[in-house]
């Protein structure tokens, strides 16, 4: 047990934040996504850099780009870049799970034709998870694929995914059991955006211009060769994906840095002296410390080669809930101030959004109840 | 970074646990809840295993001392153990096998096991000062035979005390922080151990109450509580009680202290307001650790001031703006 960096990792730290420095304007807080066209190009060249360097992967096995380094490298990736606003854009999710995902369940063919996309920053991916009627109860879902000689005919919908207006590919759960085969009957498809019979629509969103987007299937083709693992054995890539994801943006790191913030602002206006919420500055940053050492847990997990645990759901609650206490903080600051959309105030919605993104904390304690303290299920 | 133990503290764990399940458990616990007194047959076998000298042993052993800590807590055994062998050694510089107990001047509030030890720690501002003790130097505090057993000290007892000079005061806090911490993430977790067992085996409307959702979701909050307080004590220890950590770490444990106890009783039904079931032992003594050294409002505003005020603890600790 250690809770030390190794001077390799520091260094990757430290070239980092220099690359940061140099790559970003002063400032900067993130994209401008409603200029989807800026936003993608500087997205990309942002990740093209860092793939430059091979610092964007560098977990990853050499053979798709990688430098074999520990897991590591992603809890820091995402501890320099979550909090400033993800300068990778949505490439973060490749990174995080979806190249693990086709490393683990993917074809040679699929493997050739993403991964070193993915590594050099090239490529940008959305998720087709939830639907109107599969929210929390994902395995529910009934968007359907249908076998129809070397392809696969989809119709359905998805909703309250992310990053569509950039995204060149979607990774798609789709029912092809029965009806009823609940999660024994999915199956995931990649999808390129743009694929005849597919079509999107925009959602407006109080979390954020870009944050979600309805897509529509309608007799959509796809053929068998862009299933990502077996037919109906989907459910495996979620548990995998969902893990990885529930720890890949590191919502710690961005609560602290918020926190950070906040606390500058409060000791420059004199509020840091009230001892109440000098104290509330002191609950928030140790719940974001704690936040901070189960989401580092779970990546050392991964390292070990564990497959997903229930630590990932310890990790998405602390940390979300820091989020939310965070935003709480800054408003009572910042006053109405904190209200002033171009202020230096902390977005609450945007924050208290995060509690519903990648599964509910409702749906988090429910597998921290079941996996982690083993009580019996309720049915 | 590695957040599993290694093969020396592998083995400190097993044996100690070993150790344990012969001198502690719940039985023994509600033992010396029912009659006080003090656990010397435990503390004996403690000193025998090595255990006192854990802190000293490596280079690690600040968070060996805590992961023995830790799981000698959760036993709620009635020991000095992580006075002794974690804060002591710490503070004074070397390893004794005296009982240790820890006060903050002037040493009016009573004070946990003090009828037992035979030396107190004093924290005296900038200055840590040791009192020998003996048993006549103390009264018992009447605590219903619930909690940790506490005693006030005599006045005049105080004068004795010898400093350990300036600058010791601020060692002694810091590991305080962390014996803290380490105590109440052990109880916390022996209290939610309890808890989910019970709630596994207890049946209501003919299903075990652990299957309810409204439950379950209470208890998963409580997991996560003990899971945040156990590892924030344990970076702590390893980071040799740094102040921020310290305070963060107890601003965390004893912060959460005062929700494990209700809730725990809450969940046990009335049940859990008896003396013939174990959790008072567990339980209350959170509410006793809440309130040391200044209780948590003063943690959470240490760990505010030694952190936002430090521009070099908040540079290492969180991405510089852009």
């Amino acid at each position: 047990m250690e809770f030390d960096w190794t001077d390799e990792d520091a260094a990757y730290r430290a070239e980092l934040r220099a690359y940061i420095r140099k790559m970003l304007p002063k400032g900067w807080r993130g994209y401008d996504q409603t200029d989807r066209p800026a936003y993608k190009t500087a997205a990309r060249a942002f990740a093209q850099g860092m793939a430059e360097h091979g610092w964007l992967t560098q977990n990853w096995p050499k053979e798709y780009g990688g430098a074999e380094c520990s897991a590591w490298r992603q809890a820091i990736l995402g501890e320099e870049l979550t909090p400033i606003g993800e300068p990778r854009g949505s490439q973060y999710m490749n990174v995080n799970w979806i190249g693990p995902a086709i490393m683990r369940f993917g074809t040679e063919e699929q493997k050739l034709n993403h991964l070193r996309r993915i590594a050099a920053g090239d490529v940008f991916w959305c998720q087709g998870f939830s639907e109107p009627d599969a929210g929390s109860d994902l395995a529910s879902l009934r968007t359907r694929a249908v076998r129809d000689g070397d392809d696969y005919v989809v119709n359905g919908s998805k909703i309250w995914t992310s990053h569509v207006g950039i995204a060149d590919f979607c990774i798609l759960l789709v029912r092809t059991g029965e009806p009823d085969s609940r999660a024994r009957g999915i199956t995931v498809l990649i999808v390129p955006m743009g694929q005849p019979g597919f079509t999107t629509r925009h959602i407006n969103s109080l979390a954020g211009d870009e944050s979600h987007y309805e897509l529509f299937f309608d007799e959509m083709r796809i053929p068998v060769s862009a299933r990502l693992g077996e037919e109906n054995q989907g459910w495996e890539v979620v548990r995998w994906a969902l893990a990885y994801e529930r720890v890949g943006s590191t919502q710690y790191q961005r609560a602290a840095v918020q926190l950070a913030e906040a606390a500058e602002i409060a000791i420059a206006n004199g509020k840091f002296d009230d001892p109440e919420i000098q104290s509330r500055f002191g609950e928030a940053w140790a719940a974001c410390q704690a936040a901070r050492l189960l989401t580092l847990k779970v990546y050392d997990l991964r390292e070990a080669g564990s497959p997903p645990t229930a630590d990932s759901n310890l990790s998405r609650l602390i940390s979300t809930d820091c989020l939310k206490m965070v935003a709480q903080l800054s408003a009572d600051v910042l006053g109405l101030e904190a209200l002033d959309r171009k202020g230096p105030g902390i977005d609450p919605i945007r924050n208290a959004s995060m509690a519903v993104a990648s599964g509910t904390s409702e749906i988090q304690l429910d597998r921290i109840a079941i996996d982690f303290l083993g009580l019996p299920r309720s049915k | 970074m590695q957040f599993s133990p290694n093969e020396q503290q592998r083995q400190i764990i097993e044996s100690l646990q070993t150790l344990l399940s012969r001198h502690a458990g719940r039985e023994r616990a509600l033992q010396f809840a029912r009659t006080p007194g003090y656990d010397h047959e435990l503390d004996a076998a403690l000193g025998q295993a090595g255990f006192l000298d854990i802190s000293q042993a490596s280079e690690t052993g600040g968070l060996d001392a805590a992961l023995a800590g830790f799981e000698t807590a959760r036993t709620a055994a009635v020991t000095c153990f992580t006075a002794s062998a974690l804060v002591s050694p710490n503070v004074t510089g070397h390893v004794s096998d005296l009982r240790v107990a820890l006060a903050e001047a002037p040493v009016t509030q009573p004070i946990r096991l003090g009828g037992y030890c035979e030396m107190l720690l004093v924290l005296n501002d900038d200055e840590a000062l040791t009192l020998d003790t003996t048993p006549d130097d103390w009264t018992t505090v009447d605590t219903n035979r619930a909690g940790f057993p506490l005693a006030r000290l005599r006045p005049g007892a105080i004068t004795r005390a010898r400093s350990l000079g300036p600058g010791s005061g601020a060692r002694l806090r810091d590991w305080w922080r962390v014996e803290i911490a380490v105590q109440a993430a052990g109880l916390m977790k022996g209290a939610l151990d309890l808890t989910v067992d019970f709630l596994r085996d207890r049946r209501q409307f003919g299903r075990p109450i652990g299957s309810f959702q409204a439950v379950q979701h209470r208890l998963g909050r409580l997991a996560v509580m003990v899971e945040g307080a156990r590892w924030l004590a344990f970076e702590a220890a390893y980071r040799d009680a740094r102040p921020d950590l310290a305070a963060t770490a107890a601003a965390f444990a004893a912060g959460g202290a005062d929700t494990m106890f209700r809730e725990c009783h809450q969940l046990h039904g009335a049940i859990g307001f008896t003396r013939d079931f174990p959790l008072h032992v567990w339980s209350i003594r959170l509410l006793q650790l809440q309130q040391e050294l200044g209780g948590v409002s003063r943690h959470r505003r240490d760990a505010a001031q030694l952190t936002f005020l430090n521009p070099e603890v908040l540079a290492a600790a969180v991405t510089p703006a852009v």
